[in-house]
């Protein structure tokens, strides 16, 4: 009987707890600054290692994180080629040194864009947003470890591609 | 017994108010929605439709519509900035407003429903929960002036996108039983 009669008590508890976590949750945007980097089948290469745990809204929010809200991988691409390319950009989940090649077992994040012979194209959060193919990986390791290797590369048998004011963003809910 | 009899007076006293205090309106509002602890947004316009439905002089429900365009968020990376646009927000719901009696009118009021946020690469759709206060009055022969505050939230997966929503609104009283 007793048991009966704390029940109330303990379901207003419950949805005060649920409805606490729901009014104290916030969206926060963690942004990543990637080095410029090279990707040409003639030799160089220069996948990037991002880590999460060095941005401070990442590190903040990390053990409060529920669910990731939008993603981003923004920058200028240049194809220096001579022909059309279409860029997409790979993860390599397990990554604990920067992508050195393509790699097997690597999976496909993003893309593909396409980038003229000679030109650069500006990738901005919007279009990049609706670009995303391997989204639930890079989730995964949002709400895993927050380390991951990204590399660029294209479905062609020869491109020369480099990104300058690439950047990885990512909007999270957090709630306490 | 006792809450037989009580429900049964309950039932009477509604069923008298309802002879004589019923109302159907419908009105249209519009104000500024202000989006709280959302870092990928910023404020922008909101306007809406709603047919309030009076059952007692204290107690109406009121089904609605809104649709809000929130504002674009500019994030400064290494410096570039990069611009995500803001999300075009539709709710559709009902609320329910306790209000006092009077020329003049101040009413809580709590609701829910279903919102839909859209923007490039994404599309989701969460429950609705809002709360507020509202202040009306009549400046003419069945229109109602409104004005309310209140508080929003979407929420999904034990979190919320949360607006803080400002509104004006007139209603027209169109037929009262």
């Amino acid at each position: 009987m007793k048991t009966f009669s704390k029940s109330p008590a303990l379901l207003a508890l419950a949805a005060l707890a649920a409805a606490g976590c729901i009014l104290t949750s916030g969206q926060f945007v963690a942004h990543y600054a990637l080095p410029d980097s090279a990707f040409n089948t003639s030799g160089t290469f220069q996948g990037e290692i991002v880590d999460l745990n060095t941005i401070r809204e990442y590190n903040d929010h990390k053990q409060d994180l529920k669910r990731v809200d939008d993603l981003a991988l923004v920058g200028d691409i240049r194809n220096n080629g001579a022909a059309a390319v279409q860029v997409e950009a790979w993860i390599v989940p397990a990554a604990t040194t920067p992508p050195i090649g393509v790699v097997p077992g690597a999976v496909k994040l993003w893309g593909p864009i396409s980038v003229p012979a000679g030109s650069t194209v500006s990738v901005g959060w919007d279009e990049s947003s609706t670009l995303f193919v391997g989204k639930q990986v890079l989730i995964d390791e949002i709400k895993g470890d927050g380390v991951f290797g990204v590399y660029l590369s294209a479905p062609s048998p020869t491109y020369d591609i480099n990104t300058t004011n690439a950047a990885f963003i990512a909007v999270f809910s957090a709630a306490k | 017994m006792k809450r037989i009899l009580a429900l049964v007076s309950a039932g009477t006293l509604l069923c008298a108010s309802l002879a004589h205090a019923g109302n159907i309106g419908f009105g249209a509002y519009g104000g500024m929605s202000f989006p709280v602890l959302q870092e990928d947004q910023s404020q922008g316009s909101i306007y809406g439709l709603r047919a309030p439905l009076s059952l007692t002089p204290l107690l109406s429900v009121e089904p609605f519509w809104s649709s809000s365009a929130l504002g674009d968020q500019l994030v400064n990376v290494g410096g570039v900035d990069f611009t995500r646009e803001g999300s075009d927000v539709t709710t559709f719901g009902a609320n329910v407003m306790f209000s006092t009696s009077g020329p003049t009118r101040f009413y809580p009021y709590v609701g829910m429903g279903s919102v839909q946020f859209k923007r490039s690469g994404q599309d989701e759709t969460f429950t609705s929960y809002q709360f507020g206060l509202g202040f009306g009055f009549t400046p003419a022969p069945r229109f109602n002036l409104d004005f309310r505050g209140e508080l929003q939230a979407a929420a999904k997966d034990q979190v919320s996108r949360k607006m803080a929503n400002v509104l004006v609104g007139v209603t027209y009283s169109l037929y009262s039983f």
